[in-house]
């Protein structure tokens, strides 16, 4: 095929998965799809190999191929025209959490499967202990909510009526639920018009054969960068602070990387056995975080479609935090994903030393849910970035959504005008980001007051006891941390996950995530890029005189000069 | 009184178009940019043109300005030193933002950087009060955490500040109050509240909506004074003096300054403006897509049945503007955009630029990376001896050719003329998705529209795009070059209101809707009246924001009179499913519709230029033969290529296609297999043969 012609089919492609993407948050009922924009959306050839995406959430970038091939394997030569399948089972579907439901339908042209058009999107409430589902105490998948296999939801362009009524008897927000379901079918078919468009342009084997090459191009630009990298083996490890259940032990993630010509083998086996509470993650997602480290040390620009599939070799270990034994609970995946993300980063920056990074602030999500005065149930649900630690080219962003992660922060005034919250405090923590030449980045502090006698708190991750490292002299990352009620005699500090704390009106909760780690000695940072500091409120005088070893005298000088001004000003205006 | 005079200022060159009313004489000029005192430029063209034709600065009855000003202040961070006013407590919004990454590889990047704040944390000051959602005050104004904050802003010399208070959508009193203590406080610091600027819910694009019209405030006040007193010292003293909008209407010099934040889109929007009156001129012709190919960047819009698409807000430059603009969609793709192998192998095209300087290889200014430019001039398209628009720079074919060879062509094992294709199909794929954006992917179908060409560089690419795109075919205003000046003399004047009144459809009727309306109406009125426009120049139009019950973003829906009819309600609410239908393929007809914003726009219609071929020809075909060229299409050999002189094409011409149009502003390709043809207002219509 023709460089140009191909390249002009990918560009398409990458387009229509962008259409997808607008349409499914403008038209989200949920806050978690229409603020957070936690939902992706890709297109995938019959085997499930992805041919075309656009990234959003890069963690679902493995998933939906799984899905795909359950489907597939579910129901073999059943898949018909104008059909759409559901499924949000972490083990006989492939999605992360089953909080996560994937819709798919296929595509055909004459009577031939050619694709399949698909979205993942987190649902505000599928059932379970607690409302949102997200149960960070569970011990077992059957406390996650309801599980649906891979099931067919439409047939041939008929709604099937029972699944849709299983659906809604099965969430305490059922009109959300299938709003967000009608989306996802929405997007899906919006992808078959545009594939189709697409077939018509180009007609089917040129596109087909494009689909092939550019996984092709892909896996041979991954395989040409490794064969320039030396030979040989790097470990990492990555620790999360508790599984939920057992809160003294924390929870070990480890990968041994080994790079051999122009192949990459990531071996989990090192991992911890998988625990009782839900830290494990099933393998198609830790593929797709092996996928994530690799193109962001080869090259961001990289599209992340079968052809990095391709070169990925994993070893995983029955049992394993990796590779559990359902049901093993796994819905709060983050952490532990994002734990097993930083470890291969870590081995991968063995090879390629210029991109190392200091550690992040980690992931998590806040649920405060229950009913409101008026008696309606309500699940509002967030997720707060945190920090990236900081590197050899410079200081670590703050307050953003690290690695696999990326959903929005819901606005102050959307959360107050649905639900019975009210935010008290939403800033930057000052000192957050580990001191060091180039400082982690700082990290937000939100607090919540709550407003009706029925409400309960669910936290699903954070590093309340594990900080984000330091690198090269640099200093961790500030601890994060969930206080109920701070400086009242009912003060009580809190683990990074738990469920189903009791709350009434008048209570409040501050939640405080982690600062990322510094890079280089903090007192190698210039006087003037830590008076700067200082002067913003992201480093205490204390601090820079401490950790940066500034001087005192000069420090306090120059803010005086700085205020300065400001005192000259009222004396005359007195 | 009778001169009519456009001017917009670009990056590299001010083109003017003046009309004189009296004789339809149409002049069109361009003089390099003066940038950072774009005033200089203005005035030096106007005055050469005004010694040229022997008239005086009082002749200019009407003067209309699309400027880059503001856009400029924005990219390269050199707008006014400002401050920040929030609730206490609230330092977050501003410096989390959306705290999502962008989209797309910036996602895998572990060197990602925010893009720095228009407001350093040093300058944003607490202020201690609180509103709730329901507008009920929670916290009174604590008014000396008021003046303090004055006193610091004045001290450090604050220019401009923007106050952002949570809820002041719903109760603006407290951000009024503040701006009257400012008033005392520190009465030359320049004042937006986001309870004035953008009245809208989720504070994080509101806040950062004001902060760009508090940025651009001093600025744009500046250089409209400037401007002002510069056009008053040449003797020009009509009141009818006008800046373009982002919404594609004019506004007089002090509103627009007032609101700076709407002036971010002035240039690209005036083009659009010029595409809307054409269409509306030519019956056959009104629904097209305007493609504005410049040096750097392609701004492309839809326009349908004469109407052109409207959002209410979006990024621009890598900041959030809530504000009702012309939904006009940037790529950076242009003449001057770069082409490279990757490290793939694979042959990329931008979004890198050579700007301006060194520019094209051809040139001959330093460049080295071949553009786009390189690769029309190579294929034959663009002729080396000719000079460019308003400058004297020939182009060298040699260099272009060997950097091409070298730099593409080797590296991929192909012919160089090969690659040269290569780079022009792969820009015009790029400028293809743009057009899907504004189209296709809102649910048109490209096969009812026009692409209309302009821009220096957009009837080079424009017919192999549309017949791509399966397009009706391509349009060619008779000035492609300056067609954005053109659209300045054909514009009104536009105020865009909105409230926020949430409730469900089935809850209101038809009189409560014209009781909003008419109430918004009559504020529209007591603005444009008090600007000095009269009753018998205003019109309105009227749009409501809908969403099904339960979904946090809206679709707008026209509303076609006003005061509505019982009945009318359930019509908009059919157009509502089929809007969100065609947009996001599904629709809920049986589900809750809420009214979440009323939308009013005051138009002050201004007398304005009225379209006529600026070309008299009256000879045959042959008479604008120029020469023949070799030029490149689909074969590896050159075709033997006609060239004409635009101007004097007589109306009616047919032009068999392989043939390019020469003309001083911009060159027009028409591919083997398309046939222009000349017709009414001189515009050239090229269609499959």
């Amino acid at each position: 095929m023709d460089p140009i012609t191909f390249q002009v089919i990918q560009s398409r492609l990458s387009g229509i998965v962008q259409e997808m993407q607008d349409s499914i948050f403008r038209t989200g009922y949920s806050t978690i799809i229409r603020e957070s924009q936690d939902a992706s959306c890709m297109l995938m050839d019959p085997s499930g190999d992805v041919i075309g995406e656009h990234v959003v959430l890069p963690l679902h970038i493995a998933c939906l191929p799984q899905c795909v091939r359950n489907i597939q394997q579910t129901f073999g030569a059943d898949i018909r025209l104008g059909d759409a399948f559901l499924t949000n089972h972490p083990y006989l579907g492939g999605v992360p959490h089953s909080m996560d439901m994937a819709v798919i339908t296929p595509f055909f042209h004459n009577g031939r499967l050619v694709a399949f058009c698909g979205s993942i999107a987190h649902k505000s409430d599928l059932g379970g202990v607690v409302p949102g589902t997200g149960y960070g105490n569970a011990r077992e998948i059957f406390q996650e909510g309801i599980q649906y296999p891979p099931v067919r939801l439409i047939s041939q362009g008929e709604i099937m009526q029972d699944i849709e009524a299983i659906l809604r008897a099965n969430s305490r927000t059922p009109e959300l639920v299938l709003g967000d379901i009608r989306g996802q079918v929405g997007v899906a078919r919006l992808g078959e018009r545009r594939l189709a468009e697409l077939i018509e342009r180009y007609g089917l084997e040129p596109a087909l054969e494009a689909f092939a090459m550019q996984q092709r191009v892909t896996e041979d630009r991954i395989r040409a960068t490794l064969r320039s990298w030396p030979d040989g083996a790097f470990e990492a490890e990555s620790w999360v602070d508790t599984d939920g259940i057992t809160l003294d032990k924390r929870v070990r993630y480890h990968i041994r990387i080994e790079k051999k010509g122009d192949g990459i083998v990531f071996d989990s086996t090192g991992c911890q056995d998988q625990t009782q509470g839900p830290v494990n993650i099933v393998p198609s997602l830790a593929l797709g975080c092996y996928y994530f480290a690799l193109i962001a040390m080869i090259d961001p620009k990289l599209p992340n479609n079968g052809g990095v599939a391709r070169v990925v070799q994993a070893k995983f270990r029955k049992g394993s935090v990796l590779d559990p034994y359902f049901p093993a609970a796994t819905n709060t995946y983050m952490a532990a994903a994002t734990a097993i993300t930083e470890a291969s980063l870590q081995a991968l920056s063995g090879f390629v030393s210029e991109k190392r990074m200091a550690g992040n602030g980690g992931v998590g999500g806040i649920t405060i849910s229950g009913t409101t005065p008026a008696g309606k149930p309500f699940v509002q649900y967030e997720s707060v970035g945190s920090a990236y630690g900081a590197h050899a080219h410079g200081d670590g962003p703050s307050a953003v959504t690290v690695l696999l992660s990326n959903a929005r922060i819901s606005p102050v005034e959307v959360l107050e005008s649905e639900f019975p919250t009210r935010l008290v405090r939403f800033e930057l923590i000052e000192d957050s980001g580990g001191p060091g030449k180039y400082r982690g980045g700082l990290v937000q502090r939100r607090e919540y007051e709550i407003l009706t006698d029925d409400a309960q708190l669910t936290l699903r991750g954070g590093r309340h006891e594990v900080p984000a490292f330091g690198l090269a002299g640099g200093q961790p990352g500030r601890l994060g941390g969930c206080v109920l009620n701070p400086g009242m005699q009912s003060e009580r500090r809190m683990p990074s996950r738990f469920s189903g704390l009791r709350l009434k009106s008048g209570d409040r909760v501050l939640l405080e995530r982690a600062g990322g780690g510094g890079f280089g000695g903090p007192r190698e940072r210039s006087f003037e890029r830590v008076l700067d500091d200082v002067i913003d409120g992201y480093v205490s005088r204390d601090a820079a005189i401490a950790e940066y070893g500034v001087d005192e005298r000069r420090l306090d000088e120059a803010l005086e000069r700085w205020e300065h001004r400001l005192r000259e000003f009222a004396n005359v205006q007195r | 009184m009778s001169l009519r005079v456009a001017v917009d200022t670009g990056g590299t060159f001010t083109d003017f178009v003046v009309l004189d009313e009296k004789t339809g004489a149409l002049d069109v000029f361009k003089v390099p940019s003066t940038r950072g005192s774009e005033a200089d430029g203005i005035i030096a063209g106007l005055e050469q043109y005004l010694k040229r034709q022997r008239r005086a600065a009082g002749d200019v009855g009407f003067f209309s300005h699309g400027t880059t000003v503001g856009t400029n202040a924005i990219l390269e961070e050199k707008g006014a030193k400002t401050g920040l006013l929030v609730t206490e407590g609230f330092r977050g919004i501003y410096e989390v933002g959306e705290q999502s990454r962008p989209y797309g590889a910036t996602t895998y990047d572990l060197f990602y950087q925010k893009p720095p704040p228009l407001v350093r944390p040093r300058y944003t000051a607490e202020i201690g009060e609180r509103v709730l959602f329901d507008g009920s005050v929670l916290r009174e104004l604590d008014e000396e955490t008021v003046r303090a904050a004055a006193r610091k802003f004045r001290a450090h010399e604050i220019k401009s500040v923007a106050v952002c208070l949570l809820f002041a959508f719903r109760n603006p009193a407290h951000e009024r109050r503040i701006a009257e203590i400012f008033a005392e406080e520190a009465p030359n610091c320049n004042v937006s509240l986001s309870s004035e600027v953008i009245p809208q819910i989720r504070e994080y694009f509101r806040l950062s909506t004001t902060l760009v019209n508090a940025y651009l405030n001093p600025l744009l006040t500046g250089y409209v004074a400037a401007l002002d007193g510069r056009l008053k010292e040449l003797g020009c003293r009509t009141d009818q003096r006008f800046i373009m909008r982002s919404n594609g209407g004019v506004a007089t010099f002090e509103t627009a300054a007032r609101r700076s934040v709407q002036t971010i889109l002035s240039g690209p929007a005036a083009g659009v403006v010029a595409a809307e009156k054409l269409a509306a001129q030519m019956p056959g012709y009104r629904n097209v897509v305007t493609f504005d190919m410049g040096g750097t960047s392609t701004d492309v819009a839809l326009i349908e049945n004469g109407s052109p698409a409207r959002r209410s807000g979006g990024k621009v430059h890598d900041r959030y503007v809530l504000v009702p603009m012309l939904d006009i969609h940037t790529v950076a793709a242009g003449g001057g955009t770069l082409a490279y192998v990757d490290a793939s192998g694979v042959l990329q095209v931008g979004p890198q630029s050579a700007g301006a300087i060194p520019g094209p290889v051809a040139y001959g200014r330093g460049g080295t990376q071949p553009t786009v430019t390189d690769a029309n001039l190579v294929l034959g398209y663009l002729s080396a001896g000719n000079a460019l628009a308003g400058g004297t720079l020939s182009l060298d074919k040699d260099a272009a050719e060997r950097a091409i060879r070298e730099k593409i062509a080797e590296p991929l094992g192909l012919s160089t003329i090969d690659a040269a294709r290569g780079i022009v199909e792969i820009v015009n794929v790029k400028m293809q998705e743009a057009i899907k954006v504004v189209s296709s992917n809102r649910g048109y179908d490209l096969r009812d529209f026009y692409l209309l060409a302009f821009g220096g560089a957009g009837p080079l690419h424009a017919g192999p795009m549309a017949e791509e795109l399966g397009m009706k075919g391509v349009l060619v205003p008779p000035f492609p070059g300056v067609t954005s000046a053109l659209g300045l003399l054909l514009s009104d004047v536009r105020h865009d209101y909105v409230v926020s009144d949430l409730r469900a459809l089935e809850a209101v009727d038809a009189r409560k809707v014209n009781e909003v309306f008419e109430g918004m109406r009559k504020h529209a009125e007591g603005e444009l009246l008090g600007e000095g426009f009269r009753h018998n120049q205003l019109v309105y139009e009227y749009d409501l924001d809908l969403r099904y019950v339960g979904q946090g973003y809206e679709l707008t829906v026209r509303v076609e009179r006003v005061p509505l009819h019982e009945g009318d309600l359930q019509k908009i609410r059919g157009d509502f499913d089929q809007q969100h239908l065609a947009l996001t393929g599904h629709s809920a007809p049986d589900a809750g519709v809420e009214i979440v914003n009323y939308r009013v726009t005051g138009v002050a219609i201004v007398p304005k230029a009225t379209l006529a071929s600026p070309f008299s020809a009256k000879g045959t075909l042959d008479d604008a033969f120029v020469s023949y060229r070799d030029a490149y299409f689909g074969s590896a050999k050159p075709v033997q290529t006609r060239l004409y002189d635009r101007a004097n094409l007589p109306e009616g011409a047919q032009i068999d296609g392989p043939a390019i149009l020469l003309q001083a502003d911009s060159t027009t390709v028409i591919p083997p297999g398309q046939r222009g043809r000349v017709i009414e207002l001189g515009l050239l219509e090229i269609m499959r043969a």
